[in-house]
């Protein structure tokens, strides 16, 4: 069996997983409207963490982490010959080397930490953090390694806001997923991990159950979603396959739910096409913001908060039903055993992932 | 077991198809050396001029596999392709182009900006075959063989029937691209393990 257990979290909501879960359970968000951060200097809603050092600041995230991270699992498994480290991250250190984003703060961290073989890092746009946890999964099925460290960071800068503004992505209030009155993303920042295993022994809290995840591309564009949600159906429908998972065992859904008209709309019909409109679903961009490859292990380390807590999250945002397929999106906090969960995220790049975590 | 089926090198002087110069760039034409293989291999893609240098390296690359080994165009179903990509600048040259469309130009480009992620090279090549396959894009310090080997027999053990891999070495004029096919059934390959595969990228890669 594959473990996955010790998520933490760091966000404009707090420094680990505990605070920012506290935060989530209080329904509040971390994006606020930031002056002058825009392109001409406009204001924009950013989930932005404020105290950040002003050097260095992708390795110091992940740094920072891994220290919290180490409390969490045996300390020697860090060092382990038998452990990689995986990080999924679209930009990197970019504010300080736009030629060589993540060579140097990789370098750097492999001396301070000590880690015995070479980190690889996952870059797939918005589903770098979904794929990598389920590339932590596969290595270690494989036999290639016992344990992985799986980090996802990712942090806000003029070039990323200048890029979604010139898209016209950009949401004039604080995202709203699935909702009739969104109108784009808020970007976040953040950085998230897990630690996949498989030896149980090696977590100070009991893991939970990680299951084989899929990837499929929508092979239709590569900044839109498909319209039918082509790959998002198919990588759920192989997750759900291999897995001996039916649309009646999923319990609740982590969608990806970025807040724009059309990635809203797409996730709504591959989850109708999927038979799993009925299930408690969220998107939790309108806590963190959308953190691009952070995202997705932000996301997963939140929604095992949510087993271990029994609690269905409020879909932060979320008024009137906006998608051309009902959802059932959590409108309110609510206790609820949630046994097994299903984890996606969609991209440019027309990447579409999805997991599913179970509780032992 | 699995077979290295074709394999295609780009530098900046010349591209070749398992093992043989197929194309050597023209420094006296004024076209860049990407769009001077397009055109010689008369490949009708318009979306091409509309792609960074790591997307127009990918689909040129890829198609000449193609052509190489014509029948993974009917040997799998639109899902059993896996692509697996890696490189050492992530997509350094779009960012730093994307940087001057508003620092220099006035205004952020979103014709640029759509391509200042790594991945989207797998978007395009995907879109252009209908492939609905795994993807998975990496950013390493090096070409290093056994993530290749490791992570193509992960597509091939879970689904996957060939991949295509790829190191887009690409940082203004210093080219070093190797795409190769990992096919399951591939009688007249190579067999495809770390060894053969460092001898295939040649000794500038490793």
């Amino acid at each position: 069996m594959i473990y996955i257990g010790a998520e933490e979290i760091i966000s404009p909501l707090g420094e680990t997983a505990e605070e920012n879960f506290s935060a989530m359970i209080e329904n509040r968000s971390g994006i606020t409207l930031v002056p002058n951060a825009g392109f001409n200097k406009g204001a924009v809603n950013l989930s932005k963490i404020l105290n950040l050092p002003g050097e260095n600041q992708f390795e110091g995230l992940i740094a920072s982490i891994l220290a919290s991270l180490s409390h969490k699992i045996d300390e020697k498994v860090i060092t382990s010959d038998r452990t990689i480290i995986l990080l999924s991250s679209t930009k990197g250190e970019l504010k300080n080397n736009m030629a060589d984003p993540f060579g140097p703060p990789i370098a750097s961290l492999m001396v301070r930490f000590n880690f015995a073989n070479q980190p690889i890092i996952i870059s797939n746009a918005c589903i770098s953090g979904v794929l990598a946890i389920n590339a932590a999964n596969n290595f270690i099925t494989a036999g290639l390694y016992d344990h992985v460290i799986v980090i996802g960071c990712d942090l806000i800068s003029d070039f990323i806001v200048y890029g979604f503004q010139s898209l016209f992505a950009m949401s004039d209030k604080a995202c709203l997923p699935f909702d009739a009155a969104r109108n784009g993303i808020s970007l976040g920042e953040g950085c998230g991990a897990v630690v996949v295993s498989n030896t149980s022994a090696i977590f100070k809290n009991p893991p939970l159950k990680l299951m084989s995840g899929t990837s499929a591309n929508d092979a239709n564009h590569i900044s839109g979603p498909s319209r039918t949600g082509e790959g998002l159906y198919r990588s759920v429908k192989k997750t759900m396959e291999i897995n001996h998972i039916s649309s009646d065992d999923i319990d609740f859904i982590s969608a990806h739910g970025t807040g724009t008209i059309y990635n809203d709309e797409m996730e709504s019909i591959a989850f109708d096409r999927l038979s799993l409109t009925h299930v408690p679903l969220n998107s939790l961009k309108g806590y963190f913001g959308h953190t691009l490859g952070a995202a997705g292990v932000v996301e997963t380390a939140a929604s095992m908060m949510m087993i271990r807590e029994e609690i269905l999250i409020k879909s932060l945002g979320f008024e009137e039903t906006g998608t051309s397929k009902e959802l059932n999106i959590i409108l309110e906090n609510k206790k609820s055993s949630l046994r097994t969960i299903l984890k996606t995220a969609s991209g440019f790049g027309g990447g579409n992932a999805s997991l599913i975590i179970q509780k032992l | 077991m699995s077979f290295i089926t074709s394999y295609c090198h780009l530098t900046h002087e010349s591209c070749s198809v398992n093992g043989n110069v197929i194309v050597e760039r023209d420094p006296e034409s004024d076209d860049n050396w990407f769009k001077q293989l397009y055109k010689n291999q008369e490949f009708v893609y318009p979306k091409f001029y509309k792609m960074d240098t790591l997307s127009q390296a990918g689909f040129i690359l890829s198609e000449m596999i193609k052509r190489a080994q014509p029948s993974i165009m009917n040997s799998y179903q639109d899902d059993e392709i896996a692509l697996l990509f890696a490189n050492q600048f992530s997509s350094a040259d779009s960012d730093l182009r994307f940087k001057k469309s508003y620092e220099e130009h006035g205004t952020p480009s979103p014709a640029l900006f759509v391509y200042t992620l790594p991945n989207i090279v797998l978007g395009e090549i995907a879109i252009l075959n209908k492939w609905y396959g795994e993807n998975m894009f990496a950013v390493l310090p090096k070409f290093a063989p056994d993530f290749f080997v490791n992570y193509s027999q992960v597509f091939l053990s879970t689904g996957s029937e060939a991949v295509l891999c790829g190191w887009l070495g690409i940082a203004g004029d210093q080219i070093n691209v190797f795409v190769f096919l990992i096919e399951k059934q591939g009688s007249a390959g190579m067999e495809f393990n770390a060894e053969n595969l460092k001898k295939l990228a040649g000794i500038e890669l490793v």
